[in-house]
């Protein structure tokens, strides 16, 4: 692994993305305004924009060249393809020895396999891993694996994901967020890491949640319909809740039980290019309950108004909420 | 990083100048995405600030920036459809010969042995790619090295638009990761 930051990954991982659909047939101004938004987002953005830049272009000054070089390329491959295909007749048994020696290496050579993952505004995605397990990202959210034969170690650096977890006694999984690791055998749970503020939510099974550092801070135990917060100053709250909502943004609906607006907006610009802003503090602390369907973006926004006595307009950055 | 002369002494102290100043930086960035070098999108930059001159202040007042970005969006299609892919489609795609390399500009003068490291980083380049997805490595082969639009990539491997956008996303973050100096 490289020593880049989770923010750097993260920029790495939208320039590949921003670069891709600046070269849409039917490229928009909308489109270079969301760009303009990203860039400005932080200074990590531009820099690994300019990055890909650099490949980028240099790609398209030798495109011919490298079109050539690919097409000696595949023949000599196919060349050797030939080759080996005849040995694989005269020693096949030995060829089929050595591809299974080469297939078991990684697990023997004890060296955690580490991916990093990240998701992008309004992107969700859903990881299948090896043991049968599977996380589902959703947007704006950063996070690593590593698999050892020891045991399955996660780092979820920002966001939220659900985790699907495969039993194995062998193997604890573990989710490291803000500062706390949430320890499980075999379960279903929520983990949010935005803002400093961790939160942990399970459907099925038990996990426990304790301090990454040894200290006194308290450790927890969470049974099914159970959630956890632990806010930035490290008070933890248990509260009874239906997991369904916790889940509830894999498939697209965001469920709120009195949460301010500014809450609502924050996840809701997680979600969408187009950035929404309030316009006044007041009414960024009004609550809001209700459930959101994320689908179109001029949809949601109309939903809004109808929980709370606000009207939108458009502004430089997407739509500004004003009160009615 | 130098400034265009000619935004050096800017003596209009209006909305949209003022935007342009402020976004210059960004526009470029916007505008190299579909340029061949920086060299283009700083002379694209150029035109688009030439262009200003024309334009009724009051009217972009309200959104500067707006209007900046529609302007650029403009100047890119049309640059795109005038020179870069047009040139590239002529271009000797099929000659297989290495004499191609003495029309780019990095080997057009230079000495034996500067054309050997061009030669080196192509090869490099191209093993990059082979070792990309075999359908990544395709859409990264027909749009960005062929130059085919999106759709026409889209059509040349029947998958959709928004597939080929994806292939292209995850290529150029592979091959970043691999190439960046």
């Amino acid at each position: 692994m490289s020593g880049r930051t989770i923010s750097q990954e993260r920029a790495a991982a939208n320039a590949g993305a921003w670069l891709a659909r600046l070269q849409r047939d039917d490229l928009t101004a909308a489109d270079a305004e969301a760009f303009d938004a990203w860039l400005a987002e932080t200074p990590d953005n531009a820099e690994a924009y300019r990055e890909a830049l650099a490949v980028w272009h240099e790609f398209e000054a030798v495109a011919p060249e490298v079109g050539a070089e690919l097409a000696e390329l595949g023949r000599r491959q196919a060349l050797r393809q030939g080759v080996s295909r005849r040995r694989w007749i005269v020693g096949g048994g030995l060829a089929a020895a050595a591809a299974l020696t080469v297939a078991v290496l990684p697990q023997i050579s004890g060296q955690p396999d580490v991916q990093v993952y990240a998701t992008g505004k309004g992107e969700h995605r859903r990881i299948a891993l090896s043991d049968g397990s599977t996380i589902d990202l959703n947007a704006e959210s950063q996070l690593s694996v590593a698999y050892s034969r020891k045991g399955r170690d996660v780092v979820l650096a920002d966001g939220e994901a659900i985790f699907d977890v495969a039993h194995d006694p062998k193997r604890p999984f573990v989710v490291e967020a803000s500062g706390r690791m949430v320890r499980v055998l075999g379960t279903q749970f929520d983990v949010r890491n935005r803002d400093r503020a961790l939160s942990v939510t399970v459907a099925r099974g038990k996990v426990q949640v304790s301090p990454v550092a040894a200290s006194s801070a308290q450790a927890f135990v969470l049974t099914p319909g159970q959630r956890l917060r632990i806010d930035p100053e490290g008070v933890g709250r248990l509260a009874s809740v239906d997991p369904a909502e916790a889940f509830g943004w894999r498939t697209g609906r965001l469920v709120y039980r009195d949460e301010p607006l500014a809450d609502v907006v924050a996840d809701l610009n997680r979600q969408f290019v187009r950035q929404i802003e309030i316009s006044d503090p007041e009414l960024a602390r009004m609550p809001i309950t209700g459930v959101i369907v994320i689908d179109d973006q001029d949809a949601v926004v109309a939903r809004l108004g109808l929980m709370l006595p606000v009207r939108s307009v458009p502004s430089e950055r997407g739509t500004l909420l004003l009160r009615k | 990083m130098a400034a265009p002369r000619s935004t050096e002494r800017v003596d209009d102290e209006g909305p949209l100048y003022r935007a342009f100043l402020e976004k210059r930086e960004a526009l470029l960035l916007f505008l190299a995405a579909r340029t061949r070098c920086m060299a283009t999108a700083e002379d694209l930059l150029q035109d688009l600030y030439l262009k200003l001159h024309g334009l009724d202040d009051e009217a972009a007042v309200r959104a500067p920036a707006g209007l900046l970005y529609r302007m650029a969006t403009n100047v890119l299609v049309d640059h795109v459809r005038s020179r870069d892919r047009s040139a590239r489609r002529d271009a000797s795609w099929r000659q297989e010969t290495r004499s191609t390399l003495a029309g780019e500009d990095v080997a057009e003068e230079a000495a034996a042995d500067e054309a050997l490291i061009a030669q080196e980083r192509v090869r490099l380049l191209a093993e990059a790619v082979a070792e990309l997805p075999p359908q990544m490595g395709r859409a990264f082969r027909l749009h960005k090295l062929k130059g085919l639009t999106q759709a026409q990539t889209a059509q040349a491997m029947g998958v959709s638009v928004k597939m080929v956008e994806q292939h292209i996303q995850a290529a150029v973050r592979n091959l970043t990761r691999r190439l960046r100096p």
